[in-house]
């Protein structure tokens, strides 16, 4: 008897450590995408472009002023009397040293050039805080134009103190912020909207004539196993499927090579099984007696069908509708093969773009790894799907209705 | 005789036409949709033996050196896969050795031992892992996992390639096929008959014999499918192994703390042309992964058909 107890108690504690993995795992990942992440997280980052653009400024000779500066300015920045701007050391994504503007006064001369970058020639040069200033050309004392800037190894401090002493300011050359994630965002969205486009029509045609029409026999049990099947391909799988099989459809609309469209198909492939699975389930129970007294009415079937069943089933295709949405936004191997994994600030359905996820596969795989701004992409990601897991869950609940 | 009016009749054969033409949009819907899984297979698997016919545009590859081959080298057009496909299954393999075990307890656990509010939580906490994407872990892994295995190696003074290794891809494997097999287990226990327990602890056993004795073997059908599924994840994820296996070029890697290459990560590499030799023979190797998917279920199978009666 004892020893039997002892043994119990052995698996006991077994049981119970190993469950408690399980939360560690979860603790342990979601601590490290704060840690790293949170930083990152701001507004700002969903609106931003992820590429930095270069823009070239020429002032009219703009003469010094007198300008305050501000009491909040955050440690180590260094701030132009002169001109009414604020400099402080940074460094890029790529570790390489570079000037933020950290502060600019609503009057500083800073943004009254005008742009000479090719494509924007004549157009008023706004400059914003956040912007890399690489260069900023002024005359000295003896009349000749100097540059300043990181250009010429300077750091926020002798940037400064050169300008400071300078007799006018000629032009600048900076980069807008980069590192934010609008591209993927709307991508991202197109693909939601083109992957749930074909998939829901088509998962709940299949799931209706699986409950509604198909008999009991080998067709039926066929049909069943070979979408069941669908599920345990893998979605790398899915990518070669959808440059094999669902370009020549693409470049129908003059898709050439990846494209979100091509993407988008894919996708609704991968999500097939899951939306006819869970609207079956939501069919499976509407109870046999709506459709006989529908049919009893004089309704015909397809009236019986559009009227009665679909409507009893709406909450488990919104269900399947929300699991698809998961399923589209962590979907990232079969989307590489499809939309490539150059990250698009200005995506269009039938060029080339990211998801969020392949941003994250993106800025991953290159040399140097960008982890901070990878898991603040994985926190959005992570709050959207914990977002819809639980909708799942209140819809289930608000909706399991007894008949 | 209102029944047989002309307008009567039109109106039936109205409807009657439109229930034809709904159930026809139905039937097409799901003959498109069962119609996919084939379509997949015949078309990758014609694009993928392309290289090893006679006509082959870029020069015919020899099938037995593609299959035997210990070298894939892009840069010299060397393809050689079963190296790769030793690897697939290493770290596949071990992956669910770690990942099985612990995935069945917690599964008893939430279902049988543990307390109401206790259950629901672990519960909650494995449906939270099964819904976290794949590069999510990826980048987890690439943070922490090969900066634990890194420092693993420190201490027993081995080379690493910064962490990249064998060890710390079948640790991100584990992680990730975890809620897999955990929430098949789940429904395999909850669906094991309440007479069987009863009947076992009527005859004296104790609670915790019952469940390791007489529910865990009820539930193993269930088990071993959850086995099968998580198993089928591991050799198919792609991009969070990409992100820690460092991709050698020649092996197999036997080295937990080696880097190491599997097929999918193979895949992945170094993808830039959409035609050519080395872009075609990526869905060759789309076949071996489906292949390996498919011979290690129906191996799993065999498995668990002989271990059926030892209880």
């Amino acid at each position: 008897m004892k020893k039997r107890n002892t043994q119990d108690n052995l698996l006991k504690a077994l049981v119970y450590a190993a469950s408690s993995l399980s939360l560690l795992v979860l603790v342990a990942l979601l601590s490290f995408m704060l840690q790293k992440g949170w930083g990152s997280l701001s507004l700002d980052l969903f609106t931003r472009p992820y590429w930095s653009e270069p823009i070239s400024i020429e002032y009219p000779s703009i003469y010094p002023g007198e300008f305050e500066s501000p009491t909040d300015l955050p440690e180590g920045a260094v701030f132009s009397e002169a001109y009414g701007f604020a400099l402080i050391d940074s460094t890029n994504p790529k570790k390489e040293a570079v000037l933020e503007l950290v502060y600019l006064d609503p009057n500083s001369p800073l943004n009254h050039g005008t742009n000479i970058q090719a494509g924007h020639e004549g157009e008023a040069a706004t400059v914003v805080v956040g912007y890399w200033v690489d260069k900023i050309g002024y005359m000295n004392t003896k009349g000749v134009v100097r540059s300043s800037g990181r250009i010429v190894g300077q750091n926020a401090q002798k940037t400064i103190q050169a300008l400071d002493q300078s007799v006018s300011l000629e032009n600048a050359y900076v980069q807008t912020k980069g590192g934010g994630i609008v591209g993927s965002l709307l991508a991202t969205l197109y693909l939601i909207f083109v992957s749930l486009l074909l998939a829901l029509p088509i998962g709940i045609s299949t799931a209706i004539y699986l409950n509604e029409y198909a008999k009991r026999n080998m067709l039926t049990s066929w049909i069943r196993s070979s979408i069941e099947l669908l599920t345990g391909v893998p979605s790398i799988v899915f990518g070669l499927m959808g440059v094999l099989v669902l370009f020549p459809i693409t470049a129908l609309f003059s898709a050439q090579g990846t494209s979100i469209l091509l993407g988008g198909l894919t996708l609704s492939v991968i999500l097939l099984p899951i939306i006819i699975r869970t609207t079956e389930e939501s069919l499976k129970v509407v109870p046999q007696s709506f459709r006989d007294a529908s049919l009893s009415l004089g309704a015909n079937q397809s009236q019986t069908l559009f009227k009665i069943v679909i409507p009893s089933a709406i909450p488990g295709i919104l269900t399947a509708t929300l699991l698809g949405i998961g399923r589209i936004i962590g979907e990232s191997a079969a989307l590489i093969y499809t939309m490539g994994t150059f990250v698009s600030d200005d995506p269009k359905l039938l060029k080339g773009a990211t998801s969020l996820a392949v941003q994250i596969w993106s800025i991953m795989s290159g040399d140097q790894p960008n982890f901070a701004l990878a898991s603040a992409i994985s926190l959005v990601i992570l709050l959207i799907v914990l977002i819809l897991n639980f909708s799942v869950k209140l819809l289930a609940k608000r909706f399991r209705k007894v008949w | 005789m209102r029944t047989s009016s002309p307008s009567h009749l039109k109106a039936l054969k109205r409807k009657l036409r439109e229930d034809a033409l709904y159930k026809g949009l139905f039937t097409l819907s799901a003959f498109v949709s069962s119609m996919m899984i084939i379509i997949i297979i015949i078309f990758i698997t014609l694009k993928g033996i392309r290289p090893f016919l006679p006509n082959y545009e870029f020069g015919q590859q020899n099938l037995w050196a593609f299959l035997t081959g210990m070298t894939w080298r892009q840069d010299q057009a060397v393809y050689g896969v079963a190296f790769i496909v030793i690897n697939t299954l290493i770290s596949g393999f071990s992956a669910l050795l770690i990942a099985f075990p612990i995935s069945v307890l917690t599964a008893l656990f939430i279902v049988k031992i543990a307390p109401p509010l206790l259950s629901k939580s672990i519960e909650t906490v494995v449906e939270i892992l099964a819904s976290i994407p794949s590069v999510v872990y990826g980048v987890f892994a690439a943070g922490t996992i090969v900066k634990l295995v890194q420092n693993l190696a420190m201490l027993g003074q081995i080379q690493t390639a910064g962490g990249n290794s064998l060890l710390a891809v079948i640790l991100l494997l584990a992680i990730m096929i975890f809620p897999t097999i955990t929430s098949l287990s789940m429904t395999a226990i909850k669906a094991v008959d309440k007479d069987l327990e009863l009947a076992s602890l009527a005859l004296g056993a104790t609670p915790t014999q019952t469940n390791f004795k007489v529910v865990l073997s009820s539930a193993k059908s269930g088990i071993f499918a959850g086995a099968i599924l998580g198993l089928g994840r591991a050799f198919g994820e792609a991009t969070a192994v990409g992100m820690v296996a460092g991709n050698k070029m020649f092996g197999p890697s036997f080295n937990p703390f080696d880097i190491t290459r599997t097929l999918t990560t193979t895949l992945l590499a170094g993808l830039k042309e959409t035609t050519g030799l080395d872009y075609d023979i990526r869905f060759s190797v789309g076949i071996v992964l489906m292949g390996v998917i498919l011979v290690s279920n129906l191996a799993i199978n065999a498995f668990k058909n002989r271990i059926g009666t030892i209880k």
